[in-house]
């Protein structure tokens, strides 16, 4: 297990390199003078001319391209991303600031879809054909149909300006403190989110539910004398589980992107709604910070998932 | 067997069973004729109303021009933020714009956009996949991971990073949309024609000494095509999807362009949000339902080019 | 008690629907099946001898139905019609694992690959007899032991992919009769297998119904396999018992043109290269779209107008011995 995490981790490395380069290169190329990103906007102000000279030389941006990348390199390793372009406050900061309010939507809306997904798939396979089925079919087609942004501003709507059931947007209030009081900010941009992944759950779930019915281990358990309960749940749905849970891997970073559109939609204090600004303002070293950022999550995700299929499924063998 | 009736709790199954036995039992039933892809296509009623769905609202974009009273940039400063009426079905903007004309012919650009990049993305993906699937080597072995590269990427983060880079217009995004779009298909291409390669015809038309484009892009290629059919109706819904949430967050399309996104971004101020719905409903509706047609078409191609449901 | 009939079919007609068409897979079947005897029910494939299995067990698809006849079976409480009981009802389940044991073809499927063997083992014993869980795991190691599978407690809780074919297979038979049940159901049970380890299976088999009197069902499409196992046999085709007997009496005189194109088709060890051997000729006919009278009617070599007036009767050749065919007793010696 700790072998395969080290040997899994190697195996990402030049990949991540690769987007490490591909990142800096997009910087270099990008408008915007790489200095005021790496000094810091105080520093730059007080400076005339040929103390900027002096500095990029002192900071090595006249050295060879190769150079700077890997001294770029070493910082971000460290957690040194450089600075904002327009305010000017170290990336680190930013991102470690809003990273948790973009962690907690997405992993409540992750835990409604898997569930919900899952446990609607499971009732529209043994209900096959049957009127739940079908109203299940119909609903999943329009849950991956319809805009996640037009379905939240549709949300908020019914939900917060007509029915007044819960706030608009914000992920609290000053007077609020605990998650509990925040519950409530955190509905709806989870259900939103999730809306489209339940209905891609739901759809995956019930077909591979479908294809573990159909197996001739079923029938052995039938043979047993299980009840058909325990045939379908604890032989079925167990054996159904494996795929699913490689359609969610797959459908992470869906989720990621998602979280954009929808905490600016909520005006959720997140990594996604300062990305939409930080492209707004071409403020390129935070766009690519956070797509490199994105990237990471999206490969701890695969790893995840693998572990999951792994203790899922016997057969499957890390290596 | 009167008596077997009686006993066992009959249920609607095996009222239409014993109908299914006398009919076989007098000889009426016979083999299916004709194309069995076409029926089951057919006896999908899902998938036929998203095609009646799906051409109707391609038709009254196409004829937008023709249908539409009044000209979508048209602004009209006395006739602001009317709700729906007969001279106006969706209603008027902020710009006292009419709404029905300017989803009509924001539909135009929306389709264009979606079914463009969609064909541009099926074009590079085929070309480099049918061919790398089929010879390998160095080419296909750097495609398959610049491909890996691009699909690291949460596929909007990557698309928002590139409009921040180039700018923003429509040819730029429909660019942004292939470049990010090819790599499933030219997977997806590229491992049916892994499998293809196998099979015994592609080996006797080596064995003829034919030329290996011949071989790859004539006989093999239309045999991996269902499959690509389906994706490409897919990708279709996927791109008119991320036009709309990227112009709607102003960062797709620009904004003086009617296209459904951009008619949606309105929607961004809480007071059109609450107080004017006809400005965004009937714009996201009409999305919704395009995009669902499509994905029921979809659905349909799917089910009838796929062998191994039995029906 | 040897000999004793415990499960009684009579006249089963079971039909599968697919696609709107009715498929008369078993259509008229009977036998007895007899503690401490092996009846072979043989035939190609698609002749309803699995799905007359899967009817006494109750574990047909759902588009599959028992339209009539009778199954009936000999518990210890009385005789039991099985035809009549709901199919997953508490009844019917509460048979099945406990006095109707059934393996299957193909053990790599029939196991789910997602449980150890010892878990799919013990699921049996929790259902059926108040063990504990202590004793389920020994007793299941027990079971491992007795069919002849090496190092059972390690075997016990590993995945059925870990396992070889053949000890896959005695896995299998493991939880067939894990509740020693009166009847056991075979289906194909060596089809899957390779030759050696087939042999394995059916010493196995042939142990069990010596020491324990469970009566057997084998199901089977090799006529090598009935000679060696079979008490008594019944050749099926296109869901008909064409004829049925004793084992002897089948193989030493086969009264069905079918039977003897069977015997005739497969090589005997020990004659060498210049046996000849009979394929059938043509092949079976679509269920959909069968012959009007005798199924075989189209493939015989003996074939006559009368033949398509209906389905022949049964005749009874001697005592142990039936046939379907109307031209059963002149045809017995040479063709």
């Amino acid at each position: 297990m700790i072998a395969y995490t080290l040997r899994r981790f190697l195996a990402l490395a030049p990949m991540m390199l690769l987007m490490t380069f591909l990142v800096f290169l997009g910087l270099e190329l990008t408008p915007g003078d790489a200095v005021s990103f790496i000094a810091g906007p105080e520093a730059m102000a007080n400076m005339d001319g040929s103390q900027l000279a002096a500095l990029r030389e002192s900071l090595g941006l006249d050295d060879p391209f190769l150079a700077r990348y890997f001294r770029w390199l070493g910082g971000v390793l460290r957690g040194d991303f450089g600075y904002s372009l327009t305010s000017g406050v170290p990336i680190a900061r930013i991102v470690a600031e809003r990273l948790p309010a973009t962690l907690e939507l997405s992993a409540a809306a992750l835990l409604v879809s898997t569930l919900l997904g899952s446990a609607l798939g499971l009732a529209s396979a043994l209900n096959r054909g049957k009127a739940l089925d079908q109203a299940l079919t119909v609903a999943g087609m329009i849950g991956v149909s319809v805009p996640e942004f037009f379905f939240g501003l549709v949300s908020i709507l019914v939900f917060s300006i007509e029915l007044k059931w819960l706030p608009v947007g914000g992920r609290t209030r000053p007077e609020y403190l605990g998650l509990w009081d925040r519950l409530p900010h955190l509905v709806l941009p989870a259900l939103v989110l999730g809306v489209s992944m339940t209905a891609g759950v739901m759809r995956y779930a019930r077909a591979s539910m479908l294809d573990a019915l159909g197996k001739d281990f079923m029938r052995t358990a039938r043979s047993k004398g299980l009840p058909e309960a325990r045939v379908d749940l604890v032989h079925g749905f167990r054996a159904a589980l494996a795929p699913i849970a490689v359609l969610i891997g797959f459908r992470l970073p869906m989720l990621i992107g998602g979280s954009v559109v929808i905490e600016q939609i909520f005006q959720w204090p997140g990594v996604g709604s300062e990305f939409l600004a930080a492209v707004r303002g071409q403020n390129y070293p935070l766009v690519m910070t956070i797509a490199l950022l994105s990237v990471l999550a999206v490969l701890a995700a695969s790893f995840l998932v693998d572990l999951a299929t792994a203790a899922l499924d016997p057969r499957v063998k890390l290596s | 067997m009167p008596e077997r009736r009686a006993r066992a709790g009959r249920s609607r199954l095996d009222g239409k069973l014993d109908r299914i036995r006398e009919a076989e039992e007098a000889g009426l039933l016979e083999h299916a004729r004709g194309s069995r892809a076409l029926r089951k296509m057919l006896g999908n009623r899902l998938s036929l109303l998203g095609l009646a769905v799906f051409s109707a609202i391609v038709l009254s974009a196409l004829l937008a021009p023709w249908i539409c009273r009044y000209d979508p940039q048209k602004i009209d400063l006395r006739s602001v933020l009317r709700p729906p009426s007969a001279a106006h079905l969706f209603g008027t903007d902020k710009l006292g714009r009419d709404i029905f004309s300017r989803v009509l012919h924001g539909g135009r650009i929306s389709i264009l956009v979606g079914l463009g990049s969609a064909l541009g993305a099926a074009a590079i993906g085929i070309l480099l996949g049918s061919y790398g699937g089929y010879k390998g080597g160095p080419a296909d072995r750097a495609f398959l991971r610049l491909s890996e590269v691009f699909m690291a990427f949460p596929q909007i983060i990557l698309v928002l990073l590139l409009v921040s880079i180039v700018g923003q217009s429509v040819s730029n995004l429909v660019l942004i949309f292939v470049a990010t779009g090819w790599g499933s298909i030219y997977r997806m291409t590229r491992a049916r024609m892994l499998s293809i390669r196998e099979e015994e015809y592609v080996q006797a038309l080596r064995a003829f000494g034919l030329p290996d484009l011949l071989i790859c892009y004539k006989h093999m290629l239309p045999n991996a095509l269902g499959p690509i059919m389906v994706n490409i109706t897919l990708s279709t819904a996927m791109f008119i999807l991320q036009e709309a949430a990227l112009s709607f967050l102003g960062l797709g399309v620009p904004l003086e362009i009617a296209t459904w996104g951009n008619i949606l971004n309105a929607a961004n101020d809480i007071n059109v949000l609450a107080r004017y719905w006809w400005i965004w409903l009937p714009v996201g509706s009409v999305i919704s339902l395009f995009v669902l047609s499509v994905n029921f078409i979809g659905d349909g191609l799917r089910d009838s080019a796929d062998p191994s449901q039995l029906g | 008690m040897e000999g004793e009939t415990l499960v009684r079919v009579r006249n089963l007609r079971t039909y599968l629907y697919a696609n709107g068409r009715c498929n008369k897979a078993v259509n008229d079947v009977s036998f007895d099946v007899r503690a401490g005897r092996t009846l072979c029910v043989v035939g190609e494939s698609g002749c309803g001898k699995s799905v007359t299995a899967a009817s006494i067990m109750q574990l047909l698809p759902p588009l599959a139905r028992i339209e009539s006849g009778e199954i009936a079976y000999r518990s210890a409480e009385g005789e039991l019609r099985l035809d009549r009981l709901p199919r997953n009802g508490r009844a019917m389940r509460s048979l099945r694992g406990r006095d109707l044991g059934m393996i299957f073809q193909d053990p790599m499927t029939a196991l789910n690959p997602v449980y150890s063997i010892g878990f799919q083992i013990r699921e049996s014993l929790r259902y059926h007899t108040r063990l504990g869980a202590p004793a389920r795991r020994a007793k299941a190691i027990e079971l491992l032991a007795d069919m002849g599978i090496p190092l059972p407690a390690q075997r016990s809780g590993e995945y059925p992919h870990q396992l070889s074919g053949g000890m896959r297979q005695r896995a299998m038979i493991a939880m067939a009769m894990a509740c020693e049940p009166k009847v056991l159901i075979a289906d194909e049970p060596t089809t899957a297998l390779d030759v050696t380890v087939q042999a394995q299976v059916f010493d196995l088999m042939e142990r069990l119904k010596r020491e324990r009197g469970t009566a057997i069902m084998l199901i089977t499409h090799d006529m090598g396999v009935v000679a060696e196992l079979a008490d008594e046999v019944v050749v099926m085709y296109m869901g008909n018992v064409v004829e049925s007997g004793t084992v002897r009496e089948v193989l030493k005189s086969p009264a069905h043109p079918y039977t003897r194109a069977l015997l005739g088709s497969i090589p005997l060890l020990g004659r060498g290269r210049s046996q000849r051997l009979e394929p059938i000729r043509g092949s079976t006919p679509d269920p959909f779209d069968r012959p009007p009278g005798c199924q075989f009617a189209p493939r015989c070599p003996r074939q006559e107008p009368a033949c398509d007036a209906g389905l022949p009767p049964e005749v009874e050749v001697s005592a142990a011995h039936r046939v379907r065919c109307l031209f059963a007793k002149e045809g017995r010696d040479g063709r």
